[in-house]
Order: C-alpha cells, then structure tokens, then sequence
C-alpha cells in the first residue's frame, strides 16, 4: 500500500484538496523538493530559481495537490504572508548545510509562526532539514535546537532530515503529514 | 497603440479557433453576456447585476479566492467576481493600495485553476492592474506565468506571454527570452501573435533584446496567418525604423515574397525603392491594399508626374466606388495631390463633379475644394453656382476650406473676381461662425490688395457686412480699412453713410472706429469735409469717453485743416487727393498741424515695440547728459530698426550652432564652455552699453548699430565679435571678447585696427574666464568726405595671466606675457551707415522727395534667380523693402523668363537723411548665360547720398 493511498484512506475523502504552502530560503531546495513529489512525468527537470511563486496542482492517487511552491529570494520572502490563509499545511524547508544562515532561516520561522492566519490556527508546521546527503550537514537534531522548535506548543510539528534529489525523507514526512490531517478531521 | 490594435485584431482572428485570447473586447462581450442572462433569470430587476456594486462587498466576496474549493469546484463564481472587480476598476474606483495587494495576492491564487475562462479572467485582471499594484508584488506572477508559458495549452502561453510582456522588467527579460523568442515561430497563430505584440511593447523598453529576435520575426513574416504576417511586419518595421536602408530592403525583400496581408504596406513609403512595389500593389485584389499603395505613391517625397498616374487612374476608379470610405480616402488623397501636382488631376474631374452631390458632406466638400483648385476658367461659374447649393449644408470648417479654394482660384483667375467676389460676399451675409466670417473678410482683404479692380466692389460688399455684423473686431478691422482705402475711390460719399450708421447703432468699440474712419474721410477728402464735421459734432455727447475724445481730436484737426487745404479744395480732384500737402516736413512753421493731421491719418510712423525702443534710446542719450538736449520729436528719435523675421539663412546656422557646440562640449571636455552659451541669449542692446561710458557718450547720439559680426569661429579660445556703432562723425567698433579658457585671464585686452584714423580706444581691464568683456576703438569719420567702404584688420592684444581655475583668482606672482591674436577683416561698407527704416506709404515720400537728388544706374549682376537677387540687392543696400516687394508674386508659367520685379526700398541715411530706392530687377539670358539687370533709382536730398547709395551694388 502506497504512501498516498494510505494518506487518502485516511483522510476519507476520495478527492480531497490539499493546499499546501512550501515555503524556505532562497536554495533550500523547494522546488526540487516538490519535482520529487510530483508524478514523474509532470515534473520539470530543470529547476531555476523561482521568481514570485509557482502554483503546482497534480492528482496523486485519490488526491488532488496544489502547492505553492514560494520563492525563497529575500525579496520575495515578506510576499509569503499572503499565502498563508486557509492552507492546510506549511513545509519549511531547511538548508541543513548552511549553518550560518540558521539564524536567518530562524528568524523567517519566527515571522511565519506569528502570522495572524497562522498563530492562531493549528496548521501542521512539517520542517525538512534538507540536504542532508552533503557532508558538514547539520543533523535534524541540531536544527531542531538551532531553531528552537521546542516552544511551538499551539500545533503541530515536525523535523525530517530529507534528500530531495533521491527523494529520501520526503514519504516519512508526508506520512506524518497525513496522519495530522487525518487528526484535524 | 499597435498593441491594442494588435489585440483588436488577434481577437478577430482567434474566435474561430474557440479560445480567443484576452481583450477587452471579449471581456466586454462576456460582461454583456452574463448581463443577459441575468435579466432572463429575474425579469422584474432590469437593473444591471454590476449596478451599485459595493467595493466593500466585492473586496469582501474576493476572499473566496483562498478557499480552494470555490476556485476548483466553482470556477463561473469567481469569472464573475473578477469581473465585478474590473467593472469597479472601469468605473473610476479607486482602490487603497493594501486593498489591491490583498486582492492581487488572491488572484493569483488562481493560478491552480484549470478552468480556461477563469485563466483568462485571471490574465485580463493581472495585465490590467499590473501598474496600480507595486512591482515588488507584481513580479511575484512571473514564474507562474514562465511556467504557463510552456505549459501544453495554447491560450496559456499565448495570454502568458502577453501578461509577461506588461510586467517584466529589463532584468527579468533575459530569462524569458528564450521562450519569447520560440514562440514567436509557433505554430499556433495566436501565440505566434502574441509573441510579436508582446515584442512590439517590449521594443519600448528594450529594444536590443527584441532587434535580436529579428531572425525569428524573419521567419514569422512567411507565416501562413495574415494576423502573424502583419504583426511580424509591424515588429520588424519598428526595430527597423531608424535605418532607411534596412526598411527599404525589407520592402524589396516584400516585393518578391508577395506578403498577402492587405495591411503589410502600410509603412511603405518610406523609400523611392519603394516605388515597385507599391506599383505593383495597385494591381492587388483587395482594394485597401490598392488604396494605401496609391496613397503612399502620392506622398512619396519629390514623386513626378509619371509616376503620379498609375496612381491617380486607380483613385479615379475608386471615386465611383459604392463604399463611402474609399470614396472619401480616395478623395481626400487627391485632394492633397492636388495641392501640389494640379494637372495630375484634371482627368478625375469629371468623376469629382458627380461627387459634388454626394451624401456624404465631407466628401462633397473635399471634391468641391479639389475642383476650385484644378478646375479651368471655363468651369468656375458652373461650379460656383454648384456650391452655393450647399454651402448651407456644411459645417463652418468645411465652408473655410471652400473659402480659401475660392481665394486660390480667384488669384489664378483675376479676371473672374467679380463672380467669386461677389460669391463670397453672398456667404458674408448669410449664417455663420467668428472664424468662417474672419475668413472671408481676410479673404476679400487679401483679394483687394492682390487685384486693384476688386476693390471698390469688394468694399461695398464689406460695407454691407457690416450693416449687420454681430463681430466688433471685424466691424472695426473692416472699418479702418474703409477709412484707409474710402477717400481714394470715385466716389467716397458712398461710404459716409454705413460708416455714420454704425456711429448711431453701434457699441463704443465700433463707434470710435467709425468716428476715426469718419475723420480720415474728411481730412482726405475736402469737399466732404463740413458735413462729416457736422456728423462727428454729434458723437461729442457720446456716453463713452473714447468715441467723445476721437471725435473731439477729430473736430480740432479737421477745423485747422482748411486753412491748409483751401487750395486744394476748389480743386477738389478726386485724383488730386494723393498729393495733398498733409505731410510736410515735420519741423516746419505750422509743424503742429501738419504733423497732426498726418497722425491721423497715417498713424504712427513706426510700430509700438519700434517707438519704445527709440524712446527709450532717446532717454538714454538724455541721461548720460553730454548729448545736447533736442526736443523730442519722430525726426530727433534715434534710428530703430525694424525687427524683420531672421531670414532663411541667420535660421539655419542659429540651428547648426547648438549643433556644434555640443560637438565641442564633448570633444574638448569639460574644462571648455560650449560657446553656444555666450552668443546664444539675445545680447543686451549694446548701445545701452555704450552710454554708460562717458568718452563715448561724448560722441552724440548713436545713429545705429550693426548686428553683430563674428571676428573669430566660435569654438576657438577667445570668441571675438564686433558691432559697429555709427555716430554722426565716428564709427566706434565694439569688440565684446569671450574668454572660454578656464585657467587663463585677460588683461588689458585691446583690439587694434590698423586704421588711419584712430582716434582713440577704450581697452578692457580684465577678462576672466567665461566672461564677455567689450573694449571699443572711436574712429573718426570725415563727414565731407564721401563714404567709401574699407576693410580694416584687426588684432586682439592682451596680456594672459595664469590662474587658479578653481577661484579664479590670478597667482599672486604671475607676471602674464603678452599675446597677440589674429582677427578677422572687419568690413565697414556703406550699408552700415544705412538704417532700415519702413515709409508709410512709399509711392507719396518718392513723389515728395523728387527728382532732384536722383541717381540712376544700371548694373550687370551675377545672379541667376530672381529670389536670390532680390536678397542680394537688400543685403547690398542694407534698407528695408516696402510695400511688400520683398517678396517675388509667384508666376504661373514656369516656363520662360520670369517678368521684372520691382523692389520699394527706404532707408535712413547717417545724418538722418531719408533715402529712398526703386529697383528693377530683371532676368536676362543672352547666349546661355543667365544674368540679372538691375535698373537702380536712388533719390534723397543730398545727390552725394544717393550717388554713395548707387555705389554699394557691387
């Protein structure tokens, strides 16, 4: 049984619209991130850095995707908030290699987490502590503290060290994703 | 522009295919159909569902937008909230630009749609609030619409690339371009399309990236679609649009590929290679395609009369066309032709005459106006009776264009003034606007001067006009010319009575016009005298004070007048009244009188602007109080020249000094000024100048000063300039020097003649950069001597000291070297003693003066046009041309030899003495050389005058 059947099973929905919103800095691997969720054949094999943002709806299984796949450019990071309204999920991608821009990646979680559409609501908060292939990254551990994701008491979360490129990480990350989903119902 | 043109048509070619892409036009239709269906579903409400929209509401019902069920599952409702919100846009509502980011960021969410009008809503609403929105937001669409771009569906991409092209910056484009660029050799038309519009708008902002596409546009120019074609077409012919030979290549290429877009053409005419081609296109099945090739061909620059016909033959045809609009264009063109080639046409005037009783006014009127201009003598009463049927019909502006045709044709044919003098005259009377009545009395005007036997005629014609004239400023235009024109015809009593009807029925203004006019009818003409004297005794109780008080100085003069005119009065010759001896000498016994009366009836003898100029000269020699005091009389005024308009020449190397001083700005850096700066604002009156100095004050009155003459080129280091200035016994030559080098100053420039009588020079102290400085050498003048010219050579002496360019101070050590600096010739030739000075009326002053100081001479010279020799002997003679016979009447027949032109010259002579020229000028030919004869009458006072005034033909 695939990953997705269970998440549809779970949910009890047939046709269940998922809105999700990617969001991370800039080269955090966002979009390869989403490619690697998409059915193969939709996916595009070149990834160059978003500008804006791009809107990625695909039906997996008994689900219908649609993912805002956010720039992560410092420019376009203050344009985040105006999607964060009635989503039914945040990803926060990490770039677990860089552990001088932690603190700058901190601070935009900080931004996102006191949004008005968010700190209100109990919106599944997933973080992928990507790159984790490429030696020096930091584990999920120690970009759980670096991040200080231990006061996030009003919803839930959750940290996966993930590869992006082969993919790895990613399904136990959705998994959970489904399973909180499937809570809120 | 050509974008929204581009759409109009894209639309036109997309319905076929079922997914137009977006316009405002199909916006529109859908907005109308919904609004349909509305009032289907609920009958009672007719009012338009978009009817009192509140922004509040509208802004509230868009957050539906976030909710992803509405926008998959619902996709009508949000078409139709986008449209609400575009019809509040349209309707002038404004919105708070926080609202239009929160309902911008909620469109764009529908970017995960897949319903395809919702898509295009969505690109509509995107391209219109693009520039309301902040570009920061903005751009946040373009990966969106990058990835729409390649998306699989066509209207995507097509309306994609559109949005792109209104959002992108520079910046952004380079990554785009790729995809621009493929789809601009797409298959599908309308993305094709869209791609060159889009390059079109873009070509605005950046236009290297676009001219890069040329070989794709290339391409797309063969495409099988007439909308690419012309789209590619119009893309290219922009990038091309500076190089004249890159658009006559693409038209030659065009000629052989056989574009089949009928509007292909439309930029055709730039070049005479063009010519083909567009010969070619004459012979095209689509008639618009005929219709733009044969207009371009008429308006192709300096195109010949063989060249011309092709062109005509088809706009024949088309003038019996049943489609009013290629009547009209096919009209219109041939009435510009007209203009210039009049023969060209003659063979359409047949076709011209049915149209004459067309439907269409416009075209009635162009066809009217074409034939007044190439119609034959023969033909103007048929056609004049033609037009007075439906002069009624048109508007006021259509009636001034028949009216000038009319005057055109009245100057061709002078012989038939009686009919169109009296043709106009009819229209005077009947109804009409400010402008079109202007038209015709400046008509009639211009027709009585041009053709001496209109004149009495046409003067009755105004007379009556004026009978019932709601206009006061033609009344009193009309009625001064009367009184200036009045007294010298057969029978000038006639005229008493309109002019005296306007003084009982008229407002003030036109009264004291009449009462002036009424006044130089009875100094004119003695024996009408005492009546109209009666006559003005009534306006003295006139309730306005300007009327009274003409009417008052009128009385006065006219009861000192008889004793003057007594003689002549029992002659009372109508034929004698030219010369009457209202203008004596001015400083004669009974001066006041005489000068008086000349006031009244000539006015003043120079222009207002002229008059204050020499007033305040007057003022200035008073002042400096060396000058002896002389009464202020028009003889004792100093000499003011007239302003005449800068001829042709002075206008274009004005034009090419800008030019050439910003090549020196960039070509010597900075330290330089462009010298454009000093001789470019209008120089101070340097006489002024020259009153401030007492030595030079000394001398008298200025008599006159010269323009200025450049002594240098005016880039070099120091820019010289000299005008002279005439006194009665000295010649001061004022050199204003110009220092345009930064670290260098001047002392003690003097500029030195090697003359034989110097009498004495003012040098310049300092000069320090970017300063104009004047120093000035008095020459003494024999005034027995005769005036001949002489040529002097100069020098600029100075002493150059080095400075801080910073300060601008010299260093305190510097002992500066002398130097010296070559000039060129100052010429002192006998014109420049001459003052341009206008005569009132010419013919009376020559008769005056009289044949005593009357030189006459004949000289050869070497001119070969008429025009140039007229410029010639003016500059010669440095007097100014009277009675307008500067200028040359145009001749009909180019052919042959131009007839003698006759040239009025005045002038005021050092020492105030009036001079006054009649030349003949005529074109000769003997044995292939032509040459130009000048038969000269000089006469002034003084024969010595007039024998140095002889002298200057050179």
């Amino acid at each position: 049984m695939g990953l997705f059947k269970k998440l549809a099973t779970a949910l009890g929905l047939s046709k269940y619209e998922a809105r999700i919103v990617v969001v991370g800095l800039d080269n955090s691997g966002k979009t390869t991130l989403i490619n690697n969720i998409k059915p193969k054949k939709a996916s595009t094999f070149e990834v160059t850095p978003t500008v804006g943002f791009q809107v990625e709806s695909f039906a997996k299984d008994n689900l219908n995707f649609t993912i805002f796949d956010m720039s992560g450019q410092s420019r376009y990071r203050e344009l985040w908030g105006h999607y964060y309204r009635e989503v039914q999920a945040i990803i926060f991608v990490l770039d677990c290699t860089e552990r001088v821009r932690m603190c700058v990646a901190k601070e935009e979680l900080d931004e996102l987490l006191t949004h008005p559409d968010v700190s209100n609501s109990c919106t599944p908060i997933l973080i992928f502590a990507n790159k984790m292939d490429l030696p020096g990254a930091l584990s999920a551990v120690d970009c759980m503290e670096q991040l200080d994701l231990q006061r996030i008491s009003n919803k839930p979360w959750q940290i996966e060290a993930s590869n992006a490129l082969t993919g790895e990480g990613i399904d136990r990350g959705l998994e959970w994703l489904a399973e909180k989903l499937r809570g809120r119902k | 522009m050509l974008s929204d043109a581009g759409g109009g048509l894209s639309q036109g070619g997309g319905q076929g295919l079922g997914d137009a892409p977006l316009t405002i036009g199909g916006v529109l239709k859908e907005i109308q159909g919904l609004k349909d269906k509305f009032k289907s579903e609920d009958g009672e409400d007719e009012a338009s569902p978009y009817h009192a929209l509140e922004k509040a509401t509208v802004l509230q019902e868009c957050r539906a937008f976030n909710d992803s069920n509405v926008v998959t599952n619902n996709p009508k409702r949000c078409c139709q909230l986008i449209t609400k919100l575009l019809h509040l846009l349209t309707q002038g509502e404004t919105f708070t630009s926080s609202e239009v980011t929160d309902v911008f960021f909620g469109v764009t969410k529908l970017f995960q749609s897949k319903d395809h009008n919702l898509r295009r809503m969505m690109y509509l609403f995107i391209k219109e609030v693009a520039e309301a929105t902040n570009p920061n937001d903005v751009i946040i669409v373009t990966s969106s619409l990058t990835k729409d771009m390649n998306s699989s569906e066509d209207l995507y991409r097509a309306n994609s690339i559109r949005v792109l092209a209104r959002i992108i910056d520079s910046a952004m484009l380079g990554a785009i371009e790729r995809y621009v660029k493929q789809a601009i050799n797409d298959k599908n038309a309308i993305v094709a399309s869209s791609a060159l519009v889009s390059g079109i708008s873009l070509f605005n902002t950046s236009p290297d990236v676009v001219k890069r596409w040329n070989n794709e546009v290339q391409e797309a120019l063969s495409s099988p679609n007439e909308m690419v074609q012309f789209h590619a077409l119009a893309l290219l012919y922009q990038a091309k649009q500076q190089d004249l030979l890159a658009v006559t290549k693409l038209v030659t290429q065009l000629t052989k590929g056989n574009t089949r877009s009928p509007l292909a053409d439309l930029n055709a005419a730039n070049a005479r290679a063009a010519y083909q081609f567009l010969e070619s296109s004459l012979r095209h099945k689509n008639e618009i395609v005929v219709y733009e090739a044969a207009r371009a061909i008429c308006h192709l620059p300096g195109v010949e009369m063989n060249d011309l016909s092709p062109a005509i033959t088809v706009l024949q045809l088309f003038l019996s066309s049943p489609k009013p609009t290629l009547r009209f264009g096919a009209m219109r063109t041939l009435s510009d032709v007209a203009g210039t080639h009049p023969m060209a046409i003659v063979k359409c005037n047949e076709e011209m005459e049915t149209l004459i009783s067309d439907a269409n006014r416009s075209i009635a009127t162009l066809a009217i106006t074409t034939l007044l201009k190439t119609g034959t003598e023969g033909s103007v009463d048929r056609l004049m009776k033609q037009i007075s049927t439906f002069m009624n019909e048109i508007a006021d502006e259509f009636k001034i264009i028949v009216v000038h045709a009319i005057r055109q044709l009245c100057l061709r044919y002078p012989q038939k003034h009686r009919v169109l003098v009296g043709f106009l005259a009819t229209f005077l009377r009947e109804e009409g606007g400010f402008d079109f009545k202007k038209a015709i009395t400046d008509c009639i005007v211009e027709l009585m001067s041009a053709i001496p036997d209109t004149k009495e005629t046409s003067l009755f014609h105004l007379c009556d006009f004026i009978e019932d004239c709601e206009y006061t400023a033609l009344s009193t235009q009309i009625l001064h010319l009367v009184g200036a024109l009045g007294p010298s015809t057969s029978a000038p009593a006639r005229y008493i009575r309109f002019i005296y009807n306007r003084v009982i029925l008229e407002n003030a203004a036109v009264r004291a016009a009449a009462v002036s006019s009424l006044a130089k009818f009875a100094a004119k003409v003695p024996s009408l005298r005492p009546s109209i004297t009666v006559l003005l005794k009534r306006s003295l109780a006139d309730e306005d004070d300007e009327v009274r008080d003409r009417a008052t100085v009128a009385i006065k003069l006219l009861a000192s007048m008889p004793a003057a005119g007594d003689g002549e009065a029992d002659a009372g010759g109508d034929e004698n009244h030219q010369s009457e001896p209202v203008e004596e000498d001015a400083l004669d016994g009974d001066a006041e009188t005489s000068e008086a009366a000349h006031l009244m009836l000539d006015g003043l003898p120079m222009s207002f602007a002229s008059l204050e100029r020499a007033v305040g000269l007057y003022a200035l020699s008073m002042q400096s109080g060396t000058a002896q005091a002389q009464p202020l009389l028009f003889s004792t005024l100093p000499v003011v020249e007239e302003h005449v308009p800068a001829p042709l020449t002075k206008g274009t190397s004005a034009a090419s000094k800008p030019l050439a001083g910003a090549g020196g700005g960039f070509g010597g850096g900075d330290s330089r000024v462009a010298p454009t700066a000093a001789s470019a604002p209008a120089t101070a009156d340097p006489t002024a100048e020259l009153y401030k100095i007492p030595e030079l004050a000394a001398l008298g009155r200025v008599f006159r000063s010269t323009a200025p003459v450049p002594l240098t080129e005016s880039e070099t280091e120091y820019v010289v300039r000299c005008v002279k200035h005439i006194f009665d016994a000295h010649v001061v030559l004022d050199f204003s020097v110009h220092n345009t080098i930064a670290d260098q100053m001047l002392t003690e420039a003097s500029s030195e003649p090697e003359l034989y009588s110097v009498v004495g020079s003012i040098p310049l102290p300092t000069l320090k950069y970017d300063q104009t400085g004047h120093c000035y050498v008095v020459l003494s003048r024999a005034t027995e001597v005769a005036i001949e010219p002489v040529t002097f050579t100069c020098e600029l002496h100075f002493k150059v000291v080095d400075c801080d360019p910073q300060s601008g101070e010299a260093d305190e050590d510097a002992e500066g070297f002398p130097e010296e600096y070559p000039l060129e010739e100052v010429e002192l030739s006998t014109s420049d003693f001459m003052a341009k000075v206008n005569v009132g009326d010419f013919r009376r002053s020559w008769e005056q003066m009289g044949p005593e100081g009357e030189v006459l001479e004949k000289f050869a010279l070497q001119f070969r046009r008429l025009d140039e020799a007229v410029a010639g002997v003016l500059d010669f003679l440095g007097m100014q041309p009277c009675d307008g016979t500067a200028a040359i009447k145009p001749t009909g027949t180019s052919a042959g030899l131009p007839p003698p032109h006759t040239l009025h010259l005045s002038g005021v002579f050092v020492g105030s003495k009036p001079v006054l020229v009649r030349a003949q000028l005529a074109i000769t030919q003997s044995n292939d050389t032509i040459g130009c004869v000048l038969k000269i009458a000089v006469r002034s006072d003084d024969p010595d005058v007039s024998r140095m005034v002889a002298d200057c033909i050179r």
